[in-house]
C-alpha cells in the first residue's frame, strides 16, 4: 500500500480515538504487532504480540484512566510504510487525577495493519500519574472490574 | 525544498555531528526558530530564537556533558516541510554517567533552514541524570 494509503488508515483510527473509539485501532492490529515505551518509565519496554499488547499494556491502562481512553491527533508525517502521529491524550484516571500527555508516536504497517507502534512521551508523567501496571492489573482483579 | 531535500539536510547535519561538527546544524537555525522540549517536566518549555536555543538550551546541556558526547540517528522519515528524526544519546556527563536518552525529533524546515524543532525525549532519564533544569533558565513558555 502507498503512503497516502497507510496515512488514511492511521488519520481514520486517530480520528477515532479522538472519539473515544478503540474499535478502528483494535482491528487493524497484526497478530505479531509489538508496542514499544520508550524510556525508563515503569510501563517502559517492548510487548510483543497482539495478545501481549491487550493483557499487558492495554488492559491496565485502561484500569487506570476513567472511561474511556482518548487520544487526539495533532499532526500526520509519512514516507512509506512509517505514519508518525503527533498526538495529545486527554484522560483522567480513576483516582481524579489529570492524565494529559503529550505523544509522537511512530507506527509502521505492513498491508494495511498495524505492525509496530513505537510510543514517546513524557515518561516522568507516566510514572507520576499512572503509577505502576503491576498495580492497575491487582486493583483491578481485586474489584471485579472490567477492563 | 522537497521532502528528499530536507531529509537529505538533516542526514547531512547529523553525520556532521555525529563527527564532533555542529557548525552545519547551528548555520541551518533560522534566525527565529523554536526549539519545544515537550511535556509537563521542569525542562519542558519553548526556546525562542537562535541565540536563546543555543545559549539557554543546547548550551546548558553541552556544560554539563563531557567532549565527544553525541545524538546518533537510525531513522529519519521525511514528508514535506517536516523531518522526524529518532535517535539515541552516546552521552557522560562530567559526573562520570552514561547519558544514553532516546529521542524523537521533529523538524520543519522552510527554505533550507529549521524553523521548529520538537523534542520528545525519556524525561524520567533526563532529571535523574541532568537533574531538573534551572529555573534561572527558564523562558516563557510557548
Amino acid at each position: 500500500m502507498s503512503a497516502a494509503d497507510n496515512k488514511k488508515i492511521v488519520q481514520h483510527i486517530f480520528d477515532e480515538m479522538a472519539r473515544s473509539n478503540s474499535a478502528p485501532l483494535l482491528e487493524s492490529l497484526a497478530d505479531d504487532f509489538r508496542f514499544v515505551v520508550m524510556g525508563s518509565s515503569k510501563w517502559s519496554r517492548s510487548y510483543d504480540g497482539k495478545a501481549a499488547v491487550l493483557a499487558e499494556l492495554f488492559a491496565p491502562l485502561r484500569a487506570k484512566i476513567e472511561g474511556r481512553i482518548t487520544i487526539i491527533p495533532l499532526r500526520l508525517i509519512e514516507e512509506g510504510d512509517t505514519v508518525v502521529v503527533q498526538a495529545r491524550g486527554r484522560n483522567t484516571t480513576v483516582e481524579g487525577k489529570a492524565y494529559n500527555n503529550v505523544y509522537c508516536n511512530v507506527l509502521r504497517l505492513e498491508h494495511g495493519r498495524l505492525k509496530e507502534w513505537i510510543e514517546y512521551c513524557d515518561t516522568a508523567l507516566v510514572d507520576a500519574v499512572l503509577g505502576d501496571p503491576a498495580d492497575a492489573v491487582a486493583a483491578t482483579a481485586g474489584s471485579g472490574r472490567s477492563t | 525544498m522537497s521532502a528528499a531535500d530536507n531529509k537529505q539536510l538533516m542526514e547531512n547535519i547529523f553525520a556532521r555531528i555525529e563527527a564532533g561538527d555542529r557548525s552545519l546544524f547551528v548555520a541551518s537555525l533560522a534566525d527565529d526558530v523554536t526549539v519545544t522540549v515537550t511535556g509537563q517536566y521542569s525542562w519542558s518549555q519553548t526556546f525562542r530564537g537562535r541565540e536563546a536555543v543555543l545559549r539557554d538550551l543546547f548550551g546548558y546541556v553541552r556544560s554539563l556533558l563531557e567532549e565527544g558526547s553525541r545524538t546518533l540517528p537510525f531513522r529519519f522519515i521525511a514528508d514535506d516541510d517536516w523531518v522526524v528524526v529518532e535517535a539515541r544519546g552516546d552521552m557522560m556527563t562530567k559526573a562520570g554517567e552514561r547519558y544514553d536518552n532516546h529521542y524523537c525529533l521533529i523538524y520543519r524546515i522552510e527554505h533550507g533552514k529549521i524553523r521548529k524543532i520538537r523534542e520528545y525525549q525519556d524525561s524520567t532519564l533526563c532529571e535523574r541524570v541532568l537533574g531538573p533544569f534551572p529555573a534561572a533558565r527558564k523562558q516563557a513558555a510557548g
